[in-house]
């Protein structure tokens, strides 16, 4: 079901108003939710105890579940990635965070060869059932080691769900399902969607969130805005690229679709081709390095399926293959943005 | 009518804040301690709830600084 879907679908409170909340607000309430539904989900990380995470995503946690399932870490992903992988395997369902992804380098032998594999390597009785958030994503100046998306890297890698949410409605329910699966699942969080004052955020991540637990099912993509003419396909922050493109180029009389992936593992495939059989054109758009990544992998499952559905040459726009600039300038010149998108669709037309 | 009013002691009297996010629009119909707004002061985050449920009416767009005690909106 799409979120269009759902919002159609829930039932009609009389007398209640709109509850906007960010993203990070969303996950709090997943989290909490979940941790009151099952004594087996905890917590694990830098900072996520008494400051609530440094993304504003577990504030209030510690007070009402206590230290046990509450843990402040030592700056060691190695170690408590690792203490996460076990317990995970042992039936726990932790959730634990590496603030940065790119961090990833001291833990990636828990995440990729451990929590990924376990439950191959037991014929299922070790699953891994945890949680690994993860924060991604430039655009402020905080250069090369703080501003890396690393899509790919981890889509790439089978044995893990790897999903970002575009909005707070869902966040909230991919969080749900993302607890209580039993596969490891990479759960990332795009810095400018947070809804963290020193970052900004963009209004478009803010929308209703319905105080009830509720599921949005990890390996569907979204149709974000329906059109006829081109398709843009897009996750979390290029999602409202996307979407602003799309007004603009309505101006000109071009009709843009905007998928929303969701999710990149599973990817769901039937949906983006299923869009590229309308329009006939596809530009997909990511702020990850461009080689050997999330917008090869679209073009190529589009091509392979039937290149018939074609009209013209797919185009790509993504981060340069070169380490995020600190200078404003060059940062904001290699990222992807409204006006880059704008120019690709009316070059296509 | 009632003032949304950032409160007043949380920082120093002569510093200014900034209003980061109105989560609602102008016009908005809101419940009472409904998350309305996020201002910053250096590096903190501060939250502002409506102090009532209403129709609410913005008077200092995001992106404004902001002094503690000032009027930011109304809910009518």
């Amino acid at each position: 079901m799409s979120f269009v879907e759902a919002i159609a679908a829930k039932p009609v409170q009389k007398n209640r108003n709109e509850r906007k909340l960010t993203i990070a607000k969303a996950l709090n309430e997943a989290i909490a939710q979940e941790m009151r539904r099952d004594k087996n989900v905890f917590l694990m990380g830098e900072d996520i105890g008494i400051l609530g995470a440094v993304w504003g995503y577990t504030g209030g946690l510690l007070a009402e579940f206590g230290e046990e399932r509450v843990r402040d870490t030592p700056i060691s992903e190695t170690a408590f990635i690792g203490a996460a992988v076990g317990a995970a395997n042992l039936g726990m369902r932790p959730i634990v965070e590496l603030m940065f992804v790119d961090f990833y380098g001291v833990c990636m032998d828990a995440i990729y060869n451990l929590a990924a594999k376990s439950s191959y390597h037991s014929a299922g009785t070790f699953k891994a059932p945890m949680v690994l958030t993860t924060a991604v994503g430039g655009g402020y100046s905080d250069s090369t080691q703080h501003s890396q998306c690393l899509y790919a890297t981890f889509a790439h890698l089978p044995g893990m769900k790897v999903v970002m949410p575009s909005n707070a409605y869902d966040a909230k329910g991919m969080m749900t399902s993302a607890i209580r699966d039993d596969n490891p699942v990479v759960f990332m969080m795009h810095k400018n969607l947070q809804g963290m004052g020193f970052l900004g955020t963009i209004q478009g991540a803010i929308v209703d969130v319905p105080e009830d637990s509720y599921t949005v099912p990890l390996g569907k993509a979204n149709v974000a805005r329906d059109g006829k003419d081109v398709t843009i396909v897009g996750l979390g922050m290029t999602v409202h690229q996307g979407l602003e493109a799309a007004k603009a180029l309505e101006k000109e009389g071009v009709s843009a679709e905007v998928v929303d992936l969701r999710s990149l593992a599973p990817l769901d495939r039937d949906t983006i081709c299923r869009s590229v059989q309308k329009t006939g054109r596809l530009i997909v758009v990511d702020d990850d390095y461009l080689s050997y990544g999330v917008t090869a992998e679209i073009i190529a499952t589009v091509t392979e399926r039937d290149i018939q559905a074609l009209k013209c040459s797919p185009k790509r726009i993504a981060f340069p293959d070169i380490p995020v600039p600190f200078a404003r300038p060059m940062e904001q010149h290699c990222l992807p943005n409204i006006q880059k998108i704008v120019a690709a669709a009316r070059s296509m037309m | 009518m009632t003032d949304i009013r950032i409160p007043e002691g949380l920082w120093e009297a002569d510093k200014e804040g900034v209003i980061v996010t109105w989560l609602y629009e102008d016009g908005d119909t809101v419940n009472q301690d409904a998350l309305l707004a996020e201002v910053m002061i250096e590096k903190v985050q501060i939250e502002i709830n409506s102090p009532a449920a209403g129709r609410l009416k913005i008077a200092k767009a995001a992106e404004s600084t902001v002094l503690p005690g000032e009027v930011i909106g109304v809910i009518a």
